[in-house]
């Protein structure tokens, strides 16, 4: 909405990531560069070892750069100490995982209230909001179901709803249809996609071609650097909210809109 | 923070309850050591206190002296028998009389034991008894109530005795024995009085009083040879005395008899309760070092079950870190979890520990002491076992890279 006006929610200058030393040592991330806007969802693409992965780990600092600089709402956080990083991956990050990974011992309610834990919420009122969360997701009825009496699918909303529930200002998916059947895929994008519209930000990796519809930008990557880039809000966010008809079934508008940014 | 520990409280609970069996082991493992050290410490607390409480019973107005023990050595308690065994005391009847003179003195008794059996004329003599000589004073210093007849006093012949109620027992079947002969070292003795039961075979004279017949000293003179060979002198202070100056008058008063030298120890107060062997000491230290042994094998239980517990974890610890706990939220969740364990462990060593405290004190003759100091200890021990070894684990864990562990088992 007010694009230019406001802060980026995350800005990346110059982003390099070196592993390894001597003979070994390569660079993951080779100097990106990259804006989001409040209210993108951000698709990244990219062969494997291309740096997707780490890109999103150091935005969601579970990993540090070695060079360059990362505003994260205007704030830079390199310099910070891990328990600040802590806390703003406490407040301002929800992250989704291929693998779920959801606690086994503890209940769906649980599971989703965790990341609360964190920011210091009282335990009452933890279960209180997951469960708010969760009746968004239509889980409701399965609050007390441990996580392998889930189904895949199940499981990865249920991840979703824990990404969510401490309301951050972005959202991380890795991957996050990688271990699902294609039906249970778009019922998760279509999750994503209805999250989106009220008004998250979403960076998500995939390698599915098909699942770039959902996204109102596609960046892929190469051999640590950013290779194409559909572009800061080119089909901008009310646009694409308003317009796309997706949201009910739209299997149609999809195929058109890959061709489209494959070109 | 408050409601992170009672997160941390609940997160610990839920998964020491899903290794149930795990958790006990090691709960038992700290037990055990807990329970050790308890008991040895209310075990060896309860020698002092019983003396003591026989001292506090009398006012607290006593002293005591006995001849002066040369500093015994470790060698000493390996030796067969140490050389100061066979030394004499240096106390003398002398000594007594000029402690009976000090103006704070209201009475003293000697006490001087013999050896030698005393059985009735044609009966066996029991397997354990011991002859007392002492003079009338003594039951104004040591509460020795008669059950029976009377005691020894100055108007009493020299060939009679006052004997403990086990030996009565022992000798003639019966507490009602008064007026009957007795052979002691062979010689006639008429038993004209028989002492209350006391059961209380550990007491500051180190004689056990159901066992013991008392004669005058006179008598004991004559079987060692017309000399007083005295172990100890009971010296009773009259109320209100301070016992400090009071022994320090003994003391001097004594070197004068003896050539300035200090022949003699005064024991005043909480002294006099101290257990006066040092292989009684350096037995209960031995068995303390030992048991904090055991108390150590569980601290390794507990780190060897958390580093299990953090491995098997790795996940939920990337996960969690993923979500926003910080390393240091990670460390206190898992030492909270080892000290649940370890507190676990104390609370039931704890009382384990004076369960096996008083099944042991039926069999020897005193019993354990309760006191909070070993609650204290206890609890110290078991919660520093757990911060201890649970803190190598907990920094393990938080140490943890999120990125490797959430990659971990995909």
């Amino acid at each position: 909405m007010s694009k230019r006006a406001s802060t980026p929610v995350i800005q990346l200058t110059d982003l390099k990531k070196r592993f390894g030393i001597g003979d070994a040592e390569h660079f993951a991330l080779d100097g990106v560069d990259l804006t989001v806007q409040k209210g993108e969802f951000i698709a990244i693409m990219g062969p494997s070892g291309c740096g997707k992965t780490t890109l999103l780990n150091i935005i969601g600092l579970l990993d540090r750069a070695t060079d360059g600089e990362y505003l994260l709402d205007g704030r830079s956080v390199e310099d910070l100490r891990a328990g600040v990083h802590a806390r703003i991956r406490a407040q301002q990050i929800g992250f989704i995982f291929q693998s779920f990974n959801l606690i086994e011992r503890l209940n769906v309610l649980e599971n989703v209230a965790l990341p609360l834990t964190y920011s210091g919420m009282h335990h009452t009122k933890r279960l209180q909001r997951a469960s708010d969360v969760l009746r968004g997701f239509h889980l409701q009825e399965r609050e007390y179901y441990m996580p392998w009496q889930l189904s895949g699918g199940q499981t990865q909303r249920v991840a979703i709803a824990r990404a969510l529930v401490n309301d951050p200002s972005i959202i991380l998916a890795d991957e996050p249809t990688g271990n699902l059947d294609s039906k249970s895929s778009h019922v998760i994008m279509e999750e994503l996609s209805e999250i989106h519209k009220k008004g998250n930000t979403i960076i998500m990796v995939t390698h599915n071609p098909n699942l770039t519809t959902y996204a109102t930008r596609v960046i892929t990557m190469l051999d640590g650097r950013i290779d194409t880039d559909t572009g800061e809000p080119r089909q901008g966010l009310t646009d694409a909210n308003g317009k796309r008809p997706l949201s009910g079934n739209g299997k149609k508008p999809k195929a058109k809109r890959k061709r489209k940014v494959k070109k | 923070m408050r409601l992170l520990l009672a997160d941390h409280y609940r997160t610990a609970r839920q998964s020491l309850n899903r290794a149930r069996l795990r958790t006990l082991l090691t709960v038992t493992g700290v037990a055990i050591g807990v329970a050790s050290i308890t008991a040895i410490l209310a075990l060896s607390g309860g020698v002092g206190k019983v003396v003591s409480k026989q001292v506090a019973e009398l006012g607290g107005h006593v002293a005591v002296v006995r001849p002066a023990a040369g500093k015994a050595t470790l060698a000493d308690l390996s030796n067969p028998t140490p050389m100061n065994a066979y030394s004499t005391s240096p106390l003398s009847e002398q000594d007594v009389e000029t402690i009976a003179q000090l103006p704070a003195t209201e009475a003293v008794a000697p006490v001087m034991t013999l050896s030698g059996s005393i059985r009735t004329k044609d009966g066996q003599p029991p397997e354990e008894s011991i002859v007392v000589a002492t003079t009338p004073t003594l039951p104004s210093v040591v509460d020795l109530p008669i059950a029976d007849g009377q005691f020894i006093d100055s108007v009493t012949r020299d060939n009679t005795a006052v004997i403990g109620a086990q030996l009565s027992v022992d000798l003639y079947g019966t507490e009602q024995s008064i007026g009957k002969n007795v052979l002691i070292r062979g010689q006639p003795f008429t038993i004209i009085g028989i002492l209350n039961r006391q059961a209380k075979p550990v007491n500051f004279n180190n004689i056990d009083f159901d066992h013991a017949a008392i004669i005058s000293l006179k008598s004991g003179k004559l079987f060692n040879g017309g000399v007083a060979q005295i172990q100890q002198i009971n010296v009773l202070a009259s109320p209100g005395t301070n016992m400090d100056a009071f022994g320090q008058d003994i003391d001097q008063a004594l070197r004068l008899n003896h050539d300035n030298q200090p022949d003699a120890d005064v024991f005043v107060g909480k002294e006099i309760a101290q257990p006066t062997s040092d292989l009684f000491k350096f037995i209960s230290l031995v068995m303390a070092v030992i048991a904090s042994i055991s108390l150590l094998v569980g601290g390794i239980g507990i780190m060897n079950i958390m580093l299990v517990g953090v491995s098997e974890r790795t996940r939920e610890i990337g996960l969690r870190k993923a979500v926003g706990a910080s390393n240091m939220t990670i460390v206190s969740q898992f030492i909270i979890e080892s000290l649940i364990i370890s507190a676990l462990g104390g609370l039931l060593g704890f009382a384990g520990g004076y369960f096996v405290a008083f099944v042991v004190s039926l069999f020897i003759p005193y019993d354990p002491t309760f006191e909070w100091s070993i609650a204290g200890w206890a609890a110290t021990l078991s919660l520093g076992v757990g911060l201890i070894f649970g803190l190598y684990p907990a920094i393990r864990a938080a140490r943890k890279d999120p990125i490797e562990s959430l990659r971990r088992y995909h």
